[in-house]
């Protein structure tokens, strides 16, 4: 009976939802950035999950059991930029239009509210894991 | 004698340590919600437990003798393939793992004040009903 091991697993969940809801930010708060370091408007930012594996020890027992979860990387949207023509923006081309990053802020709302949700869940099974330690501590009492 | 007298915690604490299993793979489960491809795991303790007990039983001379395959049985952990509901390949479905994760609990106290009663019951015994 590990009791840390379960706690960490829902750990690195509550880790991991909220890192994403730090890129969703990220992105909701650069949603007109124009022009960033390398020149281009900001793109828009998608952090990458996946399942960590119980490490060596369970590969050695061909088991399938794993870790929690783990964010591998933040890969940028490749999809095209939003352009709007506006000749007197300092960022317009020779058109007069000028590319706005492609963050959909719809897409960024559903996806905070479907983050904060799946942090409430691993919350939930957090405290769960939480009292069922305590209540065995209680044999014998 | 004291084997005997703790035989039947044994059997609980085999319990006891399935439903901590279960509980860690319900919570690597709600952990991976959103990592695409991830399938959810579970443990089919009860289906086990049910096929150990109607399967060949060996024939007992000495009624200290007891059923090999519950003896031997253990928590195994089988991944669910074949359900995915999903565009990204998950197969977690968050209501099934939080009815599990509740169920799951309740059996653990249920299985605790079991323990708790029983050493209760041994102790009784012990200080010859004075306790």
């Amino acid at each position: 009976m590990d009791v840390l091991k379960a706690i960490n697993i829902s750990g690195s969940g509550l880790t991991a939802q909220r890192f994403r809801m730090d890129t969703i930010a990220q992105n909701i708060a650069n949603a007109d950035t124009t022009r960033t370091e390398n020149g281009e408007p900001y793109r828009r930012r998608v952090p990458v999950f996946s399942s960590k594996n119980g490490g060596f020890l369970s590969h050695l027992k061909n088991s399938t059991e794993s870790g929690g979860v783990r964010v591998t990387g933040v890969v940028e949207d490749q999809s095209a930029f939003k352009q709007v023509y506006d000749p007197n923006h300092p960022d317009a081309d020779e058109n007069g239009y000028v590319n706005y990053p492609n963050v959909d802020l719809t897409q960024e709302i559903i996806n905070m509210m479907s983050a904060s949700r799946s942090y409430e869940a691993n919350v939930t099974a957090l405290n769960t894991t939480k009292s069922m330690a305590l209540k065995a501590l209680e044999i014998g009492r | 004698m004291t084997a005997r007298i703790f035989s039947g915690i044994s059997n609980l604490e085999k319990a006891l340590d399935t439903a901590w299993q279960r509980n860690k793979v319900i919570a690597d489960n709600i952990a991976n919600v959103d990592t695409p491809g991830y399938k959810a795991k579970m443990i089919p303790f009860e289906q086990d437990f049910d096929q150990a007990l109607s399967s060949v039983k060996m024939k007992k001379t000495n009624p200290k003798h007891m059923d090999a395959q519950l003896d031997t049985l253990t928590a195994r952990v089988i991944t669910r393939n074949n359900t995915s509901m999903r565009y990204d390949g998950n197969s977690v479905d968050i209501d099934a793992e939080m009815v599990d994760m509740a169920k799951n609990n309740i059996l653990y106290n249920a299985l605790i004040e079991k323990v708790a009663r029983e050493l209760r019951r041994i102790k009784t015994a012990v200080m010859e009903g004075r306790g």
